[in-house]
């Protein structure tokens, strides 16, 4: 009767311990989710400064600057779901790459100091959504292993957990960002 | 420079002078060793024969010696220092210019603990030879630190005291490329840890541990543990290729390497047996390769840097 009694506070106990842990991973992927998001949204705020800067001086490049404004009032549309934003920040990451390349016609602007901050601050805010990324499809990891696997798959079952899929890290995010390359384009 | 490359001019010249007074050093430590060994011999036989006046002599010969030896010893330490502060000075310029020495200083203490690279406080702690300068853009500091921890038992016989090593080998610091506000440590992986894994990754009441780190690299995660107490900060210090310059610099090295991001600062420690810059005393400073490990050492530091690409200043650091 005692080893009975034993033996089913173990499987509470142990119930208990994966339930708290199948919670802890849900919340940690909805945290991770919300590191890139402000992420997002700092990288964003950077866009009005760079294009009033840039625009002083690269006068042949108005569809490149008329784009990345266009992402840029795409992106401070507040209904946007997850997949949308990181849609419109790979696009703008496209986009300012081409800016990027094209200053080396622009002396004047490659001088320019606050230019060259919203660059350094720019290529530190890829590094750091990169960086979140790869947080994010940690935690999917983590958390999907936990619910596919047994006993963790009976608990996601009854809490209707399902597989949550990892996000595509860019060619571009694999590497490190290379200061010859940005700068010496 | 090579390894094995003849040393300048200017090293040469200062290695003639102290090489006249090494050999004068040896004669007399040789002297003062003989007249030890006389004096244990005699005060041995003396009192093996029962003259207890030849005894008494033998034991004032030794007695004589040491105090001999321990007044050249003096003597032997400032050659020591000198052979720091004007060889080894002198040789470290012609790696780079801004390099110094200072024989009597080494990593305090306290930062040893502060870096987090170590499990345990110590109890005895020594570091010297602090090598500072400029690799490009990148400030950096090198040190030897020898580091134990006492292990009290008590026994039927009373107690005792056990030493153990924490660390022994050189421990470098530089200016890191980015801006951190976390605290990241990256471990070389103990055997073992296999299990406690398992309880942290699967059952939550068992855990509590947020710092894990878990990585992509298999290779990575293989040969290191990392703990932060930022999970993206960890992500933007370790990046892909970060991950993989750490696993080359290791595969470099003889015992693994554990490395350290605290406050804009990178330490790396490198468990070495070896005491580096010393003035040999028996063997002649004329001897070819006399510097070649020590310079080694150094060239390895600036490696170091090269590897990690701390020269590169593209996240708004200077």
């Amino acid at each position: 009767m005692i080893i009975a009694g034993i033996i089913i506070l173990v499987l509470v106990i142990i119930s208990i311990a994966i339930y708290n842990s199948l919670i802890a991973k849900k919340n940690q992927t909805d945290n991770a989710f919300s590191s890139i998001d402000a992420m997002l949204k700092k990288r964003f705020d950077l866009l009005p400064n760079l294009v009033e800067t840039v625009k002083q001086y690269m006068e042949y490049e108005s569809d490149l600057l008329t784009k990345v404004v266009a992402l840029r009032s795409r992106a401070s549309n507040p209904n946007l779901n997850n997949d949308e934003k990181l849609n419109i920040d790979q696009e703008l990451s496209y986009e300012v790459k081409g800016l990027m390349v094209n200053v080396e016609n622009y002396p004047n602007l490659k001088a320019d100091q606050s230019f060259t901050n919203l660059q350094i601050t720019w290529t530190e805010s890829e590094e750091q959504i990169a960086a979140a990324r790869r947080t994010y499809n940690a935690a999917i990891t983590d958390y999907n292993n936990a619910i596919m696997m047994f006993p963790g798959s009976i608990f996601a079952g009854i809490l209707n957990y399902t597989v949550k899929p990892v996000l595509s890290i860019p060619e571009t995010e694999r590497g490190n960002i290379s200061a010859k390359d940005l700068f010496n384009s | 420079m090579t390894a094995s490359a003849p040393l300048d001019p200017a090293t040469m010249e200062v290695l003639n002078v102290l090489e006249a007074t090494r050999i004068a050093l040896r004669k007399k430590m040789m002297i003062h060793i003989v007249i030890c060994c006389a004096g244990a011999m005699i005060a041995v036989l003396g009192f093996m024969s029962t003259l207890i006046p030849i005894g008494i002599i033998g034991i004032i010969c030794l007695i004589t010696g040491f105090v001999l030896m321990s007044i050249s010893s003096t003597a032997v330490d400032q050659y020591r220092l000198d052979f720091k502060q004007k060889v080894i000075a002198q040789a470290l310029h012609t790696i780079d210019d801004s390099l110094e020495i200072d024989p009597k200083r080494g990593l305090a203490e306290n930062e040893f603990i502060k870096s987090l690279l170590f499990n345990r406080r110590p109890d005895k702690y020594r570091s010297e030879d602090l090598v500072e300068g400029n690799g490009g853009k990148t400030k950096l500091s090198f040190s030897e630190v020898q580091a134990h921890y006492k292990e009290v038992t008590n026994t039927k016989r009373g107690r005792q005291e056990t030493w153990h090593e924490i660390f022994s080998g050189v421990i470098f610091q530089a200016d890191f490329n980015k801006h951190l506000k976390g605290t990241t440590v990256v471990q070389s992986r103990v055997f073992g840890s296999g299990i406690s894994d398992w309880f942290m990754n699967n059952v939550q009441l068992f855990s509590g541990d947020d710092s894990r780190v878990k990585l992509e690299s298999p290779e990575f995660e293989k040969t290191f543990i990392t703990h932060s107490s930022d999970q993206i900060e960890a992500r933007y210090i370790l990046t892909p290729l970060m991950m993989e310059s750490i696993s080359t610099l290791n595969d470099r090295c003889k015992y693994s390497i554990s490395l350290s991001f605290i406050g804009n600062m990178v330490t790396i420690a490198f468990p070495q047996s070896k005491n580096y810059f010393e003035a040999p005393l028996f063997k002649s400073l004329m001897t070819d390769g006399l510097l070649k490990e020590d310079l080694e050492l150094v060239r390895h530091i600036y490696q170091v840097i090269e590897t990690l690409n701390l020269n590169t200043r593209i996240w708004g650091k200077d």
